[in-house]
């Protein structure tokens, strides 16, 4: 094992680490404003990987899909909101996890019907193909852009909840919406925003991620619980904590299977066992926030 | 008046009860072929194992199939490496099940509610990952194959017929279980926690513990669920401990009625007749489940008991 | 919006009391249970005796087909079905008098119902024989009904060799490959003709390992060495630090012990790493319909081991391969469907030489019986394990240039005897029970 493979997989860590990142933020806004785990966020993730395919069949290029892929799925997400979900925000938190469950289930039958099971292939753009030179090692121009883009987004986020009015808003709702409502702002605009802006970065995950691996319908499954693992150890609904534990599930991952491969997917779990019992609340959940 | 009705309610309930029991009973001879109909009593036990951790302690545990699996595993493997008595074995295997219950319901209790969910998830995950690895004693990808199907006190469970009557031998014992624990004091107190857990601290009931309990008799009865499977199929896929089944077992649950016991009865029944018939017409029969599942989350919440309840129809 | 996370929203009825009163259960009482109990006990003890076993010596011969048709097998598969049926055709669509049935299930490629599907057709359908059953989970749950039920299953599009080893079944039978066939034809040819040095790229799962265990033994076997070997997990999308390993190791050979998107990727990314100037490519399983779906760039020049090719110049093979096209619309068969003919005629014919539905008097005419057909020439059936054994073929993979006609992509290169591909029954180590 030299420093070079070291290195590169190290990289390669962030870049699954981004995925994660992304689809942990999407759920970590969604649940700290609408109270809702949305067990549709892996199938979101699969949506924006065919939805940018789908581009790339009617002959747009990967730019178009990149920029389409995550409004596509937040348009959906919205319409699910609007339609569906909206229904059962006064019943029991439950029927939200439950109708987002099966929101999940139709979501990867009805690809698998239009798509069928066989992987569809996404190619890297010709911009981003070839490597580029680091000084220390060469690694490929896709990934780094995958980096690059994901801090940007996190980056972003984190400004825009922080810094803006809107953002100001959101967090409010998160802690108390029907103070919020009564304030006479549109709480339930709100909401629908959010839950489709969540979805659309599971979206850009999924259309970055495209080119890397095999798009199939079954491609957010394994992902879900993942991201499952770095919401409870980061703490659902804090930003930071989806950021720090997606990288860090992201890098113990993509070097544990190269150094201890039996024992690099228990381990996340345990390790969520431990955080469970050490810090139920995750190392940036805030202490009764939805407890 | 509301006596009158009252009264024709009871005797509506007696009958739908009746006719139900009549045909768990005479099942095997109008079905298509009798697998099938050993499948449905597994799974109206699996789901029926379930409501007591969903609708009666208010947990939605997504886990639930590394009960299920463990069960089939330990069963399986008793019977196939050391040629265990069958009573042994399924006892062993609902034994295992609950051993496995308590950590798991341990850590994941500190998380309520919606934390739950995942936290289960994720740990079912860990189940089937080390059962997908450990080859040689899972079979690994393969599933344990081979297990015969030992002799019932000499009556020999060859036959799916005999086969049948042994496990609806078990799911009626596991009704009469399952009855008794939730209409009993325990029970009371489990769904006055389910209500308003503050209140019922409040009163010196301690939360976690009736939780944890609930969550292990629950594992327990998936367990034996898991075990029959195995005596059934005379082996054990992989696909016992996937995630999916604890997402069937959920859909069976709230289609059935949860917190009525019954209702989840019937969910498993429903759903597994509904799912053969369905899948020989029509490829389209996944999605209509799915589509069905969010229909039922949305309006019928309470299930196709649950419903007939609310309605005093039965 | 609720603030909790409490399930709070359970209303039950109204009779439900609070803590402390012992409630009665409305419906059903203790008394009722025992009943229910003792009752169940009789029933379960006298059922089996009373319930009379339909006759069915007498229906037509019925052939059930078990594959995948809706998941990730499904287009090979379906292939399958039209290969089975044309070998009904070609044996004169009759046995017995009578004409022969089809009966197709779909197992979606889940083991449970594979079981379930199988004790469908052994109980409810009758059939005399189930053929095919892909995927190896599939494969042993149906072999281990057919054993139960004492009916034929001949399993064809599997790998796992447990079927005639640990796991053999009189009534049961293996056909068209298997994975011990797989590496070792693979292996020996490719010792001797590629290079001594082996890398490894297994995916990590019993296939895999079994793969791995049967290529290592062959390869030793020519004096060569499997020097490094990583495991992946199944659905790794990035190859390339096993890549780069494989290219620092000064191997000749790498071999890909996986499947399906795992072969794609692999081989994607050696491609991207120059890796075939340096070494050869090895596949353990290849279809032509990979390389139609991936593309021919990506597998130029790498080999692979298969049990027929649709330019055979075995007798028959052409008519075949002419009938195969107009049915499914011009591509040709691919190497599976071949078995699935064989296998199907084979069992027809032996119901004929037999004159009988007995699956006794069938197997008598199969075991030790040697064949000629369009898909292997000859074919001979062990008696002590019940495996069919052909001759193994290795081809290579077009590049564009060479390729002179639609879906003509590999090149025959070599050939391994059947009696060292597929190992001896001694090997196998099986130990079948028969009828007395």
């Amino acid at each position: 094992m030299n420093t070079t493979t070291l290195m590169m997989m190290l990289f390669n860590g962030l870049v699954f680490g981004s995925y994660l990142v992304l689809l942990s933020l999407g759920l970590s806004i969604i649940f700290g404003m609408l109270g809702v785990v949305n067990f549709a966020q892996g199938s979101l993730y699969m949506l924006g990987a065919y939805a940018g395919y789908t581009c790339l069949l009617f002959g747009l290029n990967f730019w178009v899909a990149l920029l389409v892929a995550p409004l596509v799925v937040a348009f959906i997400a919205m319409l699910a909101e609007r339609f569906l979900i909206r229904f059962l925000y006064k019943e029991a938190d439950i029927y939200v996890v439950l109708l987002t469950f099966g929101l999940m289930l139709v979501f990867e039958e009805v690809i698998r019907l239009i798509f069928g099971d066989l992987g569809r292939p996404i190619g890297v753009p010709d911009l981003l193909s070839g490597v580029v030179n680091l000084g220390f090692m060469y690694y490929p121009k896709y990934r780094l852009f995958i980096i690059g883009v994901t801090a940007v987004c996190a980056l972003g986020t984190w400004l825009f909840l922080i810094r803006t009015k809107l953002g100001s808003i959101i967090r409010a709702g998160t802690d108390d919406s029907e103070m919020v409502d009564a304030l006479g702002i549109h709480i339930s605009r709100i909401y629908t925003g959010v839950f489709a802006f969540g979805a659309g970065l599971a979206g850009l995950a999924g259309i970055l991620a495209g080119p890397l691996q095999e798009v199939t319908p079954l491609m957010g499954n394994e992902i879900l619980i993942q991201i499952f693992v770095v919401v409870v150890i980061g703490g659902l609904g804090s930003i930071a904590g989806s950021i720090v534990a997606g990288l860090l599930i992201g890098e113990i991952i993509t070097l544990g299977v190269l150094f201890w491969p039996t024992a690099a997917m228990t381990s996340i779990y345990v390790l969520m066992a431990i955080v469970l019992l050490v810090r139920p609340r995750g190392f940036f959940g805030r202490a009764g926030f939805h407890e | 008046m509301a006596d009158f009705h009252e009264k024709s309610r009871k005797r509506r309930e007696k009958i739908f009860y009746g006719v139900a029991v009549l045909v768990l009973f005479f099942l095997p001879f109008f079905i298509p072929y009798k697998a099938l109909g050993s499948q449905i009593l597994i799974f109206m036990l699996f789901a029926m194992g379930y409501d007591i951790c969903l609708g009666y302690a208010g947990m939605l545990s997504f886990g639930h199939a590394a009960f299920f699996g463990m069960g089939a595993y330990v069963t399986g493997l008793l019977i196939l490496r050391h040629n265990a008595n069958i009573l042994v074995a399924i006892f062993a295997g609902v034994l295992f099940s609950v051993l496995l219950a308590f950590p798991i319901g341990y850590t994941a209790i500190r998380r309520r509610g919606i934390y739950f969910a995942m936290v289960t998830l994720a740990y079912a995950q860990m189940v089937y990952f080390i059962a997908f690895k450990w080859t040689t004693l899972t079979g690994g990808d393969d599933g344990l194959h081979g297990i015969p199907r030992p002799d019932f006190f000499g009556i020999s469970l060859e036959s799916e017929t005999s086969v049948y009557y042994f496990i609806l031998g078990f799911l009626l014992l596991a009704i009469l279980f399952a009855f008794r624990v939730v209409h009993s004091p325990f029970g009371h107190a489990l769904v006055s926690i389910r209500e308003s857990e503050q209140r019922a601290q409040s009163i010196g009931f301690n939360p976690a513990r009736f939780k944890l309990i609930a969550f292990v008799i629950s594992a327990g009865l998936c367990g034996l669920a898991g075990s029959l499977y195995c005596i059934l199929q005379n082996f054990v896929p992989l696909k016992t401990l996937h995630w999916s089944i604890s997402g069937d077992i959920v859909m069976m649950t709230i289609l059935g009625g949860m917190g009525t016991l019954v209702g989840p009865l019937f969910g498993g029944m429903f759903v597994v007749l509904l799912r053969e018939v369905l899948s020989t017409y029509t490829h389209l029969w996944a999605l209509i489940m799915g589509i069905s599942f969010i229909v039922i989350v949305l309006v019928f919440r309470k299930g196709i008991i649950g419903e007939l309840k609310k309605r005093a129809i039965i | 919006m609720k603030k909790t996370t409490e399930t709070g929203d359970m209303k039950v009825q109204k009779e439900e009391k609070v803590i402390g009163k012992e409630k009665k259960p409305s419906i059903i009482t203790r008394r009722d249970f025992i009943k229910t109990a003792a009752i169940t006990g009789a029933v379960t003890a006298v059922a089996p005796h009373i319930w009379i076993k339909p006759a069915w010596a007498s229906d037509p011969l019925k052939i059930g087909v078990m594959i995948d048709m809706s998941k990730a097998y499904a287009f090979l598969n379906k292939q399958d079905l039209v290969g089975i049926k044309l070998a009904v055709e070609d044996a004169g669509g009759k046995a017995l008098g009578k004409p022969i049935q089809v009966i197709a299930r779909d197992h979606r490629l889940d083991p449970g119902i594979a079981n379930e599907k199988a004790k469908e057709l052994y109980e409810k359908e009758k059939v005399d024989v189930i053929i095919d059953v892909p995927q190896s989970a599939c494969s042993l749950a149906v072999n281990e009904q057919s054993r139960r039920y004492k009916r034929l299953f001949i399993s064809v599009d599997s790998g796992t060799t447990a079927q005639t080893q640990d796991k053999c079944n009189y009534y049961g039978f293996d056909w068209g490959y298997d994975n011990y066939m797989l590496a070792t034809a693979g292996g020996l040819w490719a010792a001797e003709h590629l290079g001594k040095k082996w890398y490894a790229i297994t995916a990590d799962y019993a296939w895999g390992h079994d793969l791995l265990k049967n290529f290592r033994a062959a390869v030793e076997k020519k004096g060569g060495k499997i020097i490094g070997n990583d495991m992946v997990a199944l659905g790794t999308s990035d190859f390339s630090p096993y890549m780069i390993k494989a290219m620092n190791s000064g191997a000749d050979v790498l071999v890909l012990l996986n499947a399906g998107a795992d072969t794609v990727n692999s081989t994607k990314a050696a491609n991207e790493f120059g890796l075939k100037k340096k070494m050869s490519i090895l596949h353990a399983l290849m279809f032509t319909a990979n390389i139609k779906a991936a593309g021919v760039n990506v597998y130029e020049g790498d080999y692979a081991t298969v049990s027929w090719y649709w330019k055979s110049q075995n007798p028959g093979a052409k008519s075949y391969v002419e009938r195969f096209k107009k049915a499914m619309k011009g591509a040709p068969p691919h190497w599976l469907t071949a078995a699935n003919y064989s296998a199907t005629l084979q069992f027809i014919k032996a119901v004929q030489r037999a004159n009988s539905k007995d699956p006794d008097k069938i197997i008598e005419q199969l075991e030790g019986h040697e064949f000629r057909d369009m898909f292997a020439n000859p074919g001979y059936i062990y008696k002590e394990n019940h495996q069919a054994i052909n001759d193994a073929l290795i081809v290579k993979c077009k590049s564009q240039k060479e390729i002179t006609e639609p879906w003509d992509y590999f090149e025959i290169v070599g050939k391994v005897p059947a009696k060292e591909a597929y190992q001896t029954p001694a090997q196998s180590g099986c130990k079948m029970k028969r009828p007395a």
